[in-house]
């Protein structure tokens, strides 16, 4: 009960955050795959920054247990062809499984729609599965990290990763000062 | 200077540093609890029957995870149900959540037992393993031969749970003289 206090409570924070960063738009998000609006591809970096260097430094610090983290599992082609079909998804509706329901919940139609489809979606593959559980298993790669695939040390990582995502926010920063 | 820009230095020295600080610590990895281990093992908490495992998965066990340590071709020719194919390379990447009851089996319980050992390394503190196997499973549930002697209620039950997996259970016959009647040859393979 409690956990599902906290996850609730993450969760509101969560559809919060992203309804400010104005993420519940869909012209906004699809404007980010016409190269018109950046929002989307900041909002992911400082995301992924911020996420990285607390994971890293309060496992540092012996905060939190790395080590419990749980990493998804790799399968390369399923997640190849899963995320193409999950962009064209994106493109054409504007909104992103999460923003759907932020969409919603701020009371935009294409939301309803979009979180309609979703589920739609999900019963399809849900019902077409034992067709499909060849597929889903393909090319199974275990669960892959960056220090584990490069050989660098984690804190290399973390370093290599946040000067490419800074270095990417200044230099659409400037873009957009300039244009 | 902006806020976001400030933010931004910040993330930039956080990041430029962790090279230089070493790795986060891991609490669970890497320690072996040698007298737990040993305890485990000898008063067989670390193993659980086939039987046992069957009555689990048909009860749903909360939690259950029955893991096949075999390679992708030994689980494709034949499995537990509900098995996953985790070959023990893949074991030591795995994460566990807590609460989760961890069943290993390999074709004949070697691998099974030694995978065991390494998921205790890795702090896992829920796993059992099926010492006989897959050769277990076949003998205990698919095709068990149960004695003529044993109480009908508990002979019932065993092979109601045979008959859930697809199994044929058979009562091992009292012929005149007292001697059962001969078993079917047991299924067993090379190796493990």
């Amino acid at each position: 009960m409690n956990e599902l206090l906290v996850t609730a409570a993450i969760g509101i924070a969560f559809g919060w955050t992203l309804e400010r960063a104005g993420l519940g738009d869909p012209p906004k998000l699809s404007g980010q795959f016409y190269l018109r609006d950046f929002t989307v591809l900041k909002v992911m970096m400082s995301a992924l920054v911020t996420a990285m260097l607390g994971a890293f430094w309060l496992g540092r610090l012996g905060l939190v247990d790395t080590g419990r983290f749980y990493v998804p599992e790799t399968f390369l082609l399923p997640q190849l062809v899963g995320g193409l079909v999950f962009g064209l998804g994106f493109v054409l509706s504007g909104l992103c499984p999460g923003t759907s329901c932020v969409a919603l919940a701020s009371g935009r139609g294409e939301g309803g729609a979009t979180v309609l489809g979703l589920l739609a979606g999900m019963a399809t593959v849900g019902l077409a599965f034992p067709s499909l559980e060849g597929f889903y298993g393909a090319t199974p790669m275990g669960a892959m990290t960056l220090p584990h695939l490069t050989g660098l040390s984690y804190g290399a990582v973390v370093a290599v990763v946040t000067v490419s995502c800074i270095g990417l926010l200044a230099a659409i920063g400037q873009w957009e000062a300039r244009r | 200077m902006s806020a976001t820009r400030r933010m931004g230095l910040g993330a930039l020295a956080l990041g430029l540093l962790a090279p230089f600080v070493g790795e986060p610590r891991r609490a669970v990895s890497g320690a072996l609890d040698f007298d737990a281990i040993a305890r485990a093992i000898d008063d067989g908490a670390d193993h659980v029957s086939a039987r046992q495992l069957a009555s689990w998965i048909r009860a749903r066990k909360p939690g259950l995870r029955v893991l096949d340590v075999r390679d992708a071709k030994a689980f494709a020719e034949d499995a537990i149900p509900t098995a996953e194919n985790l070959t023990i390379d893949r074991l030591v990447g795995a994460v566990f959540k807590p609460g989760e009851t961890v069943v290993l089996y390999s074709q004949e319980g070697a691998h099974a037992g030694q995978a065991w050992v390494l998921l205790k390394a890795l702090g896992v503190a829920d796993a059992v393993f099926v010492p006989g196997g897959l050769a277990d499973w076949w003998e205990e549930v698919m095709s068990p031969v149960l004695p003529a002697d044993m109480p009908v209620a508990e002979r019932e039950t065993a092979a109601d749970l045979s008959r859930y997996f697809g199994g044929f259970p058979q009562v091992g016959l009292v012929v005149s003289g007292g001697a059962p009647a001969p078993a079917p040859t047991p299924y067993r393979r090379r190796g493990c």
